[in-house]
This record gives structure tokens, C-alpha cells and sequence, in this order.
């Protein structure tokens, strides 16, 4: 993480957080406004908002280039917010933003990633965004040279108070401290209500002393507004303000209309509020009225009833949760109370048991995240994508609010990229001509969908393209040499799956967002990661779905656990066919291949587990013990254990770290897990354990 | 001889006596003290995180002879490697004075099965002693100093060559 101010280390985090989660949220409003054509007053406010956080709590952090970045994005969005309707072309800010967005991102990134942390120099975007400042400013102050300026270059050239304009000196309480900070926050709270024109001491965001200055003469500001008794209210009810006091040196402000100057030359005292409703005009008053209401119906609808949590913290508390249960099982069934009538015991146990396992429920429930945040994301491809490549396509999200666990959330994001990019970019026809001509709608969809099945997440990205063309991916299969049978033998399936291998991307043409030497067997790889599966559905000319499965949890499995020479091992229930006990004439000898079974005409071969993991058993005779069929990746093998357990949910916990220089994996064991009684069982996975044979 | 140059005398020798104990007596840190068969072996107390005794063990394929598997302990999993086996010593049967000394390092855990557990000592500067350059005995690459007590020599182990070393061809020698 980057290096910043001694004793903001730990603010750094949330500072990366809070900024993520409002460029997402400037990301979706903007999307939404481009959508509809147009910024309603509530989205600019809030898009204002937004800028206006993002810039605060950057100049707080000591990010100056990110601040000055931010300044300028607000000072567009307060051109456009003082003069909505004098604001016709705004399509282009769309772009602006987008980029500075994307900028914004990166940064945030360096700064979370890179320990040597150099802030980038974002003059050329900075250049820009002012270019879009005048613009605008260009379409709405023709006639006028100061009332469309930027707040930066007001600052920079006036050397007198403009027309209509207040100056007002701030005292804070005594003691307060930070004087400067507070000057700064009381600015940004002005300045939702009134263009600020200048302040003074000037340097209060940068220079520490600029405290003592306001101590001892007190914050003076310079401001514009419709409604002066309205910026006065704020300052007055602003924090740690003791007093303010109007300045009323510049004859401009004298020659503002007197009722505005007389309620607020007193020196306002708590006690003596500046209310003067009948002396104001009708009109500004009207028109405050619903921009208020608007302001407080956005501030309710942004205060969340949600709280971030460390997910260390999730962690531990999962971990203790575990702890308690297993202890709960050492105590109820405790050897030492064996064969006592203990009858309100066993009611208070059984209450205990319902109240441990509530809670066992509840805290994996706090785990479980909203597949929303990672669907939203992907609108903004499907945007960009459609002003690159000059398709119309539409995202269809359906089923966001489907919950996952979050570590697999967080691991979902870049394989749905890679798929929609590639929906977008070989999916979709080239031109919409072809689509018409197929009797499509102009206009391609790009769906997006979520739902829960049976333990598992299934999400589905298709699109309504032109589908695979099997005989194009054969032949280039062929070229490739990653056939394994004849090409008659190839079902439909089999060969659209192909393109999942590794070495096969079907774009012949390289293009910026798919095929970029990453093909889709990466995107597989990624979802087996976090134990999800990729599977390709296609009609030729209908379209193409990809379907990922994946758990809920990684940290839950079914399982059915085996004992082996006094061992215990945990097989996920998903991988079992079927378990059965066998007669010495179904086993078949090969000298070469060693034991193999036959099963309804299908000859598998017999693992015995007690030889795979050198274990000390009495049962070696096939008869004896029991067999499990399972099956992982269309391969099977019969297990030979001494007998079954029983089955139950079980928290997988990763093998110490300590391991993790050992191929324990390789070995055919995924992870282990805490039983009931305290002992451990190792946790088998088929995939690996097929492999190792 | 005045009262002022009797208190002036007092208080120098006070110093003196501070300052000897700073150099020969201050306690560097604390040991817990093993047995491995016969030898008395140490491990500084900052290291150790508790002391249990032999729980089940579950084996684990794939790893070193040494390391006995992994072992619950209070809902965490962690790994056991028996110092013996670590040394090249005989391996005997855990009895009811075997115990398992759960170390840390680095945030990971692992457990240290001993013979017996014995004692906590302070570690005086004056009775540490470097660890000798002899070759041919197994545990030596793993002692950090020697302690040199009225009762016998110590041999304080690095508790990170000890986790991490795993050069076992050296260990074999």
C-alpha cells in the first residue's frame, strides 16, 4: 500500500473503500442518465455529491493530483447544475467522465497495490475536463464573463467582490482545533448553496498554520448566492461555529438589496436565528424549496443500514462459531454422562443446540454477498464495448440479488468480463444488417442471469448472436491438433466445449478486448478455482450461452465420510455415484491395469485407499469392506474403504500453511475439517485423487 | 568524612552495582526447558503459545517422516512434528509426560512434540555461550546459543531453523 501521511495508515483502507464504492455508484448514475438522455436534478446532485466527497476525502488523504481531478469533475457538474436548462449537448461529458472514472480507478489501484506509490500526473485528463468546463461554460455565459466561470478561475482573477455577493468572517470555538479542516468542510457545505468567490486564508488546505491565522482573525469568505440568508442559516448551524459576522466593506455587497444585510449584520448567537421569511423575495424562495427537498429525499436514500466489516474479522468470528459448536458436543455428550437421567439437561442441551446451530446460520449468512456490485460492473463493458466496435446491444440483468459467498464473489468478476466482452465481441454480428437479415431485432441482448439451484449458483451470460459454428471450430480443432478421436465421432456439444481447451481462440483477428492471448480456458481455469464449472450452450444462429456453475460456499461441502484403517476421510457427496458392497466375482484381475469391477456392463478400476495413503487396516479383503463409485471430469474409479460413516455438512478448512511446501493436493486431499468430536478428517478431492492413481 | 560525602560514596556505588547488573545480569528473555532423551533442550518463551499434550493425530500423505500430521487445536488446524524425528533420534512411544509445545512463528503455528516439558528459566547475558562449530551432530544446525547453568548446559533451539529448515540431506548426515 502506498506510503501516505504518518498516522493515516489506517485510514488509507477506508479511504479506498468509500472511493471504490462512490465510483461505482457515479459509474451506474451516469449510465442510467445516458440511458434516459438526461440528468434530472436529483442525479447531478448526487453526481456533485459524489465529486464533492471523492474530493474532500482525497485532499484529507494528501492526494493532491486525485483532488485537483476531482475539483475539476465538480466544477463541470456545477456548471451544468447552476444552468441545467442552458445545458442542451451534455453527451460528451458522458465520455469525459467515463475516462475520468477509469483514471480515478487506476489510481485508487496503485495506491492500494503499490508500496512505492508515485502519484500520476493527470494534466492532460485535467486539461480536458477545464475544455469541457468551457464548453459548457461557452454555451451558457455568451453574454457574461463571471457568472458561468469555473469556482477555480473565480478564485484565481477577482479582485473584487462581484455584484450580489457576501462576505462574511467565521470564528470557530475556542479549542475546536483544526481550524483549517473546518474552514474547509464549512467551504464545501457553502458551497452547495453558493458559488464561493474567494476565502482567506487562502491555503488552508494545505498549510497547517492557516489554523492559527483563523484563530486569530477569523475564516473570511466570499460568496454568491440566490439566497444569502440561506448560506448564512448553514454557516450559522455549521460545526464548532461560535460566531460569524457580515463584512460589509464592499460597497457591491452594499449595494445588494438592504434586507438582506439587515437580519444578518448581528453578530448571530445561537440564540439569535437569522429569519426573515416575509422580506424574501417569493421567488428564489420557490425555487429553494424543491431543490431542498430533492437534497433531503437523496440524503435519505444514501444512508444504508449497512455497515463494512473486515472480513479477517468474518473469519475469526466463523472460526469461534466452530469452536463453540465442537465444544457444545464435548460436553452433551460427554463420556462421563453416560447412563445419567439428567432430564432438565437434556432440555437446556437441546435448547442449546437449536440456539449454536441459529447461529452457525446466521454467521454464514454474513458471508454470503449479492451477485448485483459484479452484474452492474459489467454494464459498463457492454457501453464501451458498443461505441468501440459500433454494435447495439442491450445487458439484461436478471436474478442480482442471488448471494454468494464472498470470497467467490470477488473471484467472479473477471471471468463475467471476459465473457460479455466476448459475447459482445464475437457473439454479436458484425453489422446489424446481418442481424435484420436473420430476422433479429436490431438492438442484441446480452443477458445476464443468476439463480440458486440446489446448492449451487448457476449464472448464465448469453447473447443472441450468430452462435458457434461447429465446423469452424472442428477444423480449426484439427489445426490445432487438440483432436483426440475422429471427427465423426464429435457430438455438437463435445465441439463447442472444444473452445474451452487450452490454445484454442476462434477470433482470427486479435482485438483489444477478446483474444488477447487469454482464451476461454483461462476463464475456466478461474471459475475451478473457486470450485465452479464452465460449460458452453450454442444454436447456430440463435445465439450462445455460457453456463458457470459454482457452490454457494467454498466453505461448506456435503460430504460422506469414510473410515480407513482408523482414519477418517470426507468425500463430497457430489462426486459419488453410488456405494455398494461386492461378491469376490465381480472383481477382475488385469495384470496389467490391477483390480477392476464390473458394473452394469462398465469396467472400473479399484483404488484402495489404505494402500494410496499407507494405512494400517485390518480389512483388505474386497468382501470385507465397501465400495464407492465416483466420478470427477467423466472419469471413475471405485474406492475401497473399511466402511462408511455417515454424512454430514463440513466446513472445509485449508490445510495449515505450513504445508503448503508439501504436494498434499497432489496427493488427492482438497483440504480437511473439524468433526463433531474433535478429531480431524481429511477432505478428498476426486479430480486430483483420479489423477494421482 | 561529612554527611554529603557519605551520601555522595552510597550513591556511586549504587551505580556501580546497577551498572554490573546491567551488563552481566539483566535478563535477556525467558526459556522453556525439555528433555529429548537425556539433553535439556530450550525454546525462548516468546515462541511458545501453549503447552498441550498429545492429542489424536491425523496423518497427513505427502510430507516428511518428521511431520506427524495436523492436530485440532481449539478449532485450528494445525500441523505436529516430533523433535525426534526432526533430529534423527529413535523414535519412542508418547507416554503420559510426552506433551506438544504449540509454537509460533509468522503467524503460523506448529506443534513441537517433546519428551518432557520441564521448566521456565530467565536467560542472563553472562550465561549465554555461542554454539559451538562441532559437526557430525544432527540437532546442531538447529541451536541458536548455548546456556551455560550450574546444572548442566542447555541448548537453546532456533525456533525458525526448526520450522523452515528443511534441508533434510544435511539433517541426515
Amino acid at each position: 500500500m502506498a506510503k501516505v501521511e504518518p498516522g493515516m495508515e489506517a485510514m488509507v483502507d477506508v479511504y479506498i473503500f468509500e472511493t471504490t464504492s462512490l465510483l461505482e455508484q457515479l459509474d451506474e448514475i451516469l449510465l442510467r442518465t445516458e440511458k434516459a438522455n438526461e440528468f434530472t436534478e436529483e442525479d447531478i446532485n448526487e453526481i456533485f455529491r459524489i465529486m464533492h466527497t471523492v474530493k474532500g476525502s482525497s485532499a484529507m488523504m494528501g492526494f493532491e493530483n486525485l483532488q485537483k481531478l476531482a475539483h475539476k469533475g465538480e466544477d463541470m457538474f456545477f456548471i451544468i447544475r447552476e444552468n441545467p436548462e442552458k445545458v442542451t449537448d451534455v453527451s460528451f461529458v458522458y465520455d469525459l467522465v467515463f475516462q475520468m472514472s477509469d483514471i480515478f480507478k487506476a489510481e485508487i489501484d496503485a495506491i492500494q497495490n503499490n508500496d512505492d506509490y508515485e502519484p500520476t500526473d493527470f494534466s492532460p485528463m485535467i486539461a480536458q475536463l477545464e475544455k469541457g468546463a468551457k464548453i459548457l461554460k461557452g454555451e451558457v455565459t455568451s453574454d457574461s464573463s463571471e457568472s458561468g466561470a469555473t469556482p477555480a478561475e473565480v478564485k484565481a482573477d477577482t479582485a473584487g467582490a462581484p455584484e450580489g455577493s457576501m462576505t462574511v468572517r467565521v470564528f470557530f470555538e475556542d479549542g475546536c482545533k483544526m481550524e483549517n479542516i473546518r474552514a474547509f468542510m464549512l467551504l464545501n457545505s457553502i458551497k452547495e448553496e453558493a458559488e464561493i468567490i474567494k476565502f482567506s486564508p487562502d491555503d488552508i488546505e494545505s498549510n497547517q498554520d492557516s489554523a492559527n491565522v483563523i484563530i486569530d482573525n477569523g475564516f473570511v469568505v466570499t460568496f454568491k448566492a440566490q439566497d444569502n440568508s440561506a448560506v448564512l442559516q448553514l454557516i450559522e448551524g455549521a460545526l464548532n461555529v461560535q460566531s460569524y459576522e457580515v463584512i460589509d466593506d464592499s460597497e457591491k455587497a452594499e449595494s445588494a438589496e438592504a434586507k438582506e444585510e439587515e437580519p444578518v449584520k448581528q453578530e448571530a448567537a445561537p440564540a439569535a436565528p437569522v429569519k426573515s421569511p416575509d422580506t424574501q423575495p417569493s421567488a428564489p424562495r420557490a425555487e429553494e424549496k424543491p431543490k431542498q427537498e430533492a437534497k433531503a429525499s437523496a440524503s435519505s436514500s444514501g444512508k444504508q443500514s449497512l455497515i463494512s466489516v473486515n472480513l479477517l474479522k468474518l473469519d475469526q468470528l466463523h472460526d469461534i462459531v466452530g469452536e463453540i459448536i465442537t465444544t457444545e458436543s464435548m460436553v452433551i455428550s460427554n463420556p462421563e454422562l453416560n447412563g445419567l437421567r439428567l432430564e432438565s439437561f437434556s432440555k437446556a442441551a437441546r435448547e442449546l443446540r437449536k440456539l449454536t446451530d441459529e447461529l452457525q446460520d446466521t454467521v454464514m449468512s454474513i458471508r454470503m454477498v449479492p451477485l448485483t456490485g459484479t452484474f452492474q460492473k459489467m454494464n459498463r463493458i457492454v457501453r464501451d464495448m458498443k461505441v468501440k466496435l459500433g454494435k447495439d446491444a442491450e445487458l439484461v440483468i436478471e436474478g442480482d440479488t442471488t448471494e454468494v459467498d464472498k470470497s467467490i464473489v470477488d473471484n467472479l468478476n473477471d471471468p463475467l468480463m471476459h465473457l460479455v466482452r466476448n459475447c459482445m465481441d464475437h457473439g454479436i454480428e458484425d453489422t446489424v444488417d446481418e442481424r435484420i437479415a436473420a430476422g433479429k431485432p436490431a438492438t442484441a441482448t446480452v443477458r445476464l442471469s443468476a439463480m440458486n439451484a440446489s446448492g449451487e449458483v448457476i449464472i448464465t451470460v448469453s447473447d443472441d448472436g450468430k452462435g458457434i459454428d461447429t465446423s469452424k471450430i472442428i477444423a480449426k480443432a484439427e489445426r490445432n491438433g487438440l483432436l483426440t478421436k475422429p471427427v465423426s465421432e464429435y457430438t455438437e456439444r463435445e465441439i463447442q466445449n472444444m473452445i474451452l481447451l487450452p490454445g484454442f481462440s476462434t477470433n482470427e483477428v486479435v482485438t483489444e478486448y477478446s483474444g488477447r492471448g487469454v482464451g476461454m480456458d483461462v476463464v475456466k481455469k478461474n471459475l475451478e478455482k473457486v470450485g465452479g464449472t464452465l460449460a458452453v450452450e450454442s444454436k447456430k444462429g440463435e445465439g450462445t450461452t455460457f453456463i458457470i456453475k459454482i457452490p454457494l460456499t467454498l466453505a461448506i461441502i456435503d460430504g460422506m465420510d469414510i473410515e480407513v484403517g482408523g482414519a477418517i476421510f470426507t468425500v463430497p457427496i457430489s462426486n459419488i455415484k453410488e456405494s455398494f458392497m461386492v461378491k469376490s466375482d465381480q472383481i477382475i484381475n488385469d495384470t496389467q491395469r490391477g483390480e477392476m469391477i464390473m458394473i452394469r456392463g462398465v469396467c472400473y478400476p479399484i483404488l484402495r485407499l489404505h494402500e494410496k495413503f499407507s494405512l494400517n487396516t485390518d480389512i483388505t479383503n474386497l468382501e470385507d469392506g465397501i465400495l464407492l463409485l465416483i466420478e470427477a471430469d467423466n472419469r471413475s474409479v471405485c474406492l475401497f474403504s473399511d466402511r462408511l460413516i455417515g454424512e454430514q455438512q463440513v466446513v472445509v478448512k485449508p490445510f495449515p500453511k505450513y504445508l503448503s511446501q508439501y504436494d498434499i493436493k497432489g496427493e488427492g486431499l482438497s483440504g480437511c475439517t473439524i468433526m463433531g468430536d474433535g478429531s480431524i478428517s481429511l477432505i478428498i478431492d476426486v479430480n486430483n485423487l483420479i489423477n494421482s492413481r | 568524612m561529612d554527611i554529603k560525602e557519605l551520601l555522595a560514596k552510597q550513591e556511586e556505588m549504587k551505580k556501580k552495582a546497577l551498572n554490573t547488573k546491567n551488563d552481566k545480569e539483566s535478563e535477556v528473555t525467558k526459556l522453556m526447558t525439555f528433555l529429548i532423551g537425556k539433553q535439556v533442550y530450550g525454546i525462548e518463551i516468546p515462541y511458545v503459545v501453549e503447552i498441550i499434550g498429545v492429542p489424536h493425530i491425523t496423518a497427513v500423505p505427502g510430507v516428511p517422516d518428521y511431520i506427524k500430521g495436523i492436530i485440532n487445536v481449539r478449532s485450528k488446524v494445525v500441523p505436529v512434528v516430533s523433535l525426534r524425528a526432526r533430529f534423527g533420534k529413535e523414535e519412542v512411544p508418547y507416554n503420559e509426560r510426552t506433551c506438544t509445545i504449540i509454537v509460533t512463528i509468522d503467524d503460523t503455528q506448529v506443534g513441537i512434540i517433546v519428551d518432557e516439558v520441564l521448566d521456565v528459566l530467565p536467560v542472563y547475558q553472562k550465561n549465554i555461550a555461542q554454539s559451538p562449530e562441532r559437526e557430525g551432530v544432527n540437532s546442531n544446525k538447529f541451536i541458536k546459543y548455548l546456556l551455560e547453568l550450574p546444572d548442566g548446559i542447555k541448548l537453546v533451539l532456533d525456533v525458525n531453523k526448526l520450522i523452515y529448515d528443511n534441508d533434510q540431506h544435511s539433517m541426515m548426515d
